[in-house]
């Protein structure tokens, strides 16, 4: 099977699965989540086979370039959504999760970057580096994702006044008990993730990191995540601060993914 | 074979006459052998909730309609033409439909109520138990409860609360989740006070903290709550370790400020506090509602939320009544299908016995034949067959009305000499 034909199922899957999701936000019908949530699954199952073939194909996880590691991040981030729903049973964090999967995969068919098989590219310390790295970061978007879901769960409960989202919001506790979780777990392999980077750098450059836009974008993103992570632990979270710092955040990250590609 | 409901409701009778009809649950055996033993019902059911009692049953004939609803004029003890004013009879596709209503909670007084479904599937089940329920009816509650289920899942009907008392449980578990192992103080003795922590302790709460300015009540209420009385002037400790606080005094004044709720809420470290204030004066500062991690909720607020949630369960009904109306028409053609299987196997059988008859002495007839020529003539025949069985099945299959049904089934049975 063609990896292009499982990606191109996956994609078709994924953009079907958003729009659905989406438009339950103005019919309030659980019947379409499902449906959108069945679409998505069967994309994530086409996405992991051709995540499946790359690897058989080319003896490596596919984590080398930017197409490959954007396809692997929207993997992972689905991954965790799944795991969080079957446990949560949580249907609105699909409003933010959805289009994120959809975006990144969108980045890994769009985007195409020959695949350079350098010694160095392809080292178990390179390979460790960008799968931390990449699954710190899914971590720490769903925790965002959360955190917006608490913090629009605050503020309907705060008003007295429903939003689009009630219906789908779980309660506050468990929107900040997950926001808190993926976090923290996203921020720690995150940090491992850097280290590894900064030994590899160390390794094969004999520097510990240069000022291309993929490092810097991904050290500004590690302080913002921390910062968040203290007003987490603070229970400081619902400052407008925090949502300004959460909306950095996401900006550095996406910058540093797709500095993956450009420097 | 007639399917039937005779019965009262909310909406046709007085309680003075549901009260005389109802039935206690131990008397629901005895009451389903009396039913059962009335001539032509091969199959009963009787619901009796506070809002209805109805017989629902299959039968060999419609006319059992008359000794039904004799037998409940008996049972109330009331005259037949007294009763009759009350009483509703439901035929066939009626009485799916009226079933998928009440079960579905789209006929109760509260639109959308959750227990309607486990009262219909107890008397389901007491009949079952019983020996009462034949194959229709068998098919027919389970479908009932399928439809329930999909009504309740697909639009959600019954998941907002619609009283004060369990829009405050609704907003707990929004804030909390669940519920279980949480702690509640529980401020004076008013009876929507009172009512609300009973419904909040059904939930598996781990104490109830009772303060009132009389400490002989509060011990009083503590008892009843399985709970702890304490001291009306002694409360603030307890905004620290309760998550939920309900106020129903008789107060003129605040009984919880602002600063009462500051110091609490730093010592709680990230869990939140929900105060629910019921009593006019209000008892809990309006201050504290812009402090963060405290939610406050007055009378009116809830009041608000129960309105707005009956609002959307009105919306919600016309959602589930397009269910409804799609689940019976599916279900009806379903048994239609069903009820015609036996003459639709017997009239296959008959014309295929004819065809291999006379299929053979034409063979006979026309001496030896290749084997192509032979498969030829017995596919001929098969087509032929299958041509005009077509529309008698499809009638059969689809005549709803079982008066039409069954004078369909007499012509075809007549017409092709079946037994």
């Amino acid at each position: 099977m063609s990896p292009n034909l499982t990606l191109y199922a996956a994609l078709a899957l994924y953009a079907a699965g958003t729009i659905v999701a989406l438009a339950t936000l103005f019919t309030r019908e659980k019947r379409p989540q499902h449906i959108a949530l069945g679409m998505m699954i069967a994309g994530f199952v086409a996405h992991t086979v051709w995540i499946g073939t790359i690897c058989v194909r080319t003896h490596h996880p596919p984590l080398t370039n930017l197409p490959e590691a954007a396809g692997f991040m929207a993997w992972a981030i689905f991954a965790i959504e799944l795991a969080l729903f079957i446990r949560y049973r949580v249907h609105a964090a699909s409003f933010f999760v959805y289009p994120l999967v959809l975006m990144l995969l969108t980045v890994s068919a769009v985007v195409h970057e020959p695949f350079v098989q350098t010694p160095a590219g392809i080292s178990r310390l390179f390979i460790t580096h960008i799968f931390l790295t990449t699954t710190g970061v899914a971590g720490l978007l769903i925790g965002l994702a959360f955190g917006v879901l608490a913090w629009a769960q605050d503020r309907a409960l705060k008003s007295k006044q429903r939003g689009a989202l009630w219906d789908w919001i779980p309660s506050l506790n468990v929107c900040k008990t997950v926001s808190y979780r993926a976090l923290a777990i996203g921020f720690s392999v995150y940090t491992l993730g850097i280290l590894a980077g900064i030994l590899w750098s160390y390794r094969t450059q004999a520097e510990l990191m240069d000022l291309r836009v993929k490092q810097v974008g991904a050290m500004i993103a590690w302080v913002l995540f921390a910062i968040i992570l203290q007003a987490y632990i603070n229970d400081t979270y619902r400052t407008r601060r925090t949502a300004v710092i959460g909306a950095c955040a996401f900006v550095s990250i996406v910058v540093a993914i797709l500095g993956i590609h450009h420097v | 074979m007639p399917l039937i409901a005779v019965g009262v409701n909310h909406r046709t009778a007085s309680v003075d006459v549901r009260e005389r009809l109802s039935i206690a649950p131990a008397r629901m055996n005895e009451t389903l052998d009396e039913l059962r033993g009335l001539d032509g019902i091969t199959g009963a059911a009787v619901l009796s909730t506070c809002n209805r009692v109805e017989a629902i049953v299959s039968a060999s004939r419609e006319d059992v309609i008359e000794s039904i609803v004799d037998w409940l004029t008996q049972r109330a003890g009331a005259n037949r033409s007294e009763l009759e004013k009350h009483v509703y009879i439901l035929r066939h596709g009626d009485v799916l439909k009226h079933l998928f209503r009440v079960a579905s909670g789209l006929d109760s007084m509260i639109i959308g109520e959750p227990q309607i479904a486990g009262q219909v599937r107890s008397a389901f089940i007491a009949s079952r138990e019983r020996g009462a329920l034949d194959s229709l009816l068998s098919q027919v509650f389970d479908q009932t409860m399928r439809v329930a289920k999909r009504v309740r899942t697909d639009t959600g009907i019954g998941e907002h609360a619609v009283s004060v008392p369990y829009a405050a449980v609704e907003l707990a578990k929004k804030i909390f989740g669940d519920l279980h192992g949480l702690q509640v103080l529980l401020l004076g003795a008013g009876d929507i006070g009172e009512l609300t922590a009973e419904h909040l302790s059904a939930f598996g709460l781990e104490q109830i903290f009772v303060a009132n300015r009389s400490y002989d009540r509060a011990i009083e209420l503590a008892e009843r709550f399985h709970g702890q009385a304490v001291k009306f002037e002694g409360i603030e400790p307890y905004l620290a370790t309760c998550d939920i606080v309900i106020a129903s005094t008789a107060a003129p004044h605040y009984v919880v400020e602002s600063e009462h709720v500051e110091r609490a809420l730093a010592t709680r470290r990230r869990r939140n506090l929900f105060l629910i204030d019921l009593s006019v004066p209000r008892n809990i500062e309006p201050a504290i509602a812009s402090i963060d991690g405290a939610y406050l909720y007055n009378i009116d607020d809830l009041q608000q939320v129960a309105d707005a949630n009956r609002e959307l369960r009105m919306q919600k009904a016309h959602e589930a009544e397009e269910i409804v109306d799609r689940e019976v028409d599916a279900f009806r053609r379903r048994l239609v299908a069903q009820d015609a299987v036996p003459t639709i196997v017997e009239l296959q059988g008959r014309l295929e016995d004819i065809r291999t008859h006379e299929l053979e002495k034409c063979l006979r007839r026309m001496g030896p034949m290749t084997a192509e020529q032979r498969a030829a003539i017995e596919q001929l025949s098969t087509q032929l067959v299958n041509k005009i069985l077509h529309y008698p099945i499809l009638q059969l299959k689809e005549a709803e009305e079982p008066a039409e049904r069954e004078t369909l089934r007499k012509t075809i049975r007549k017409i092709f000499g079946l037994r």
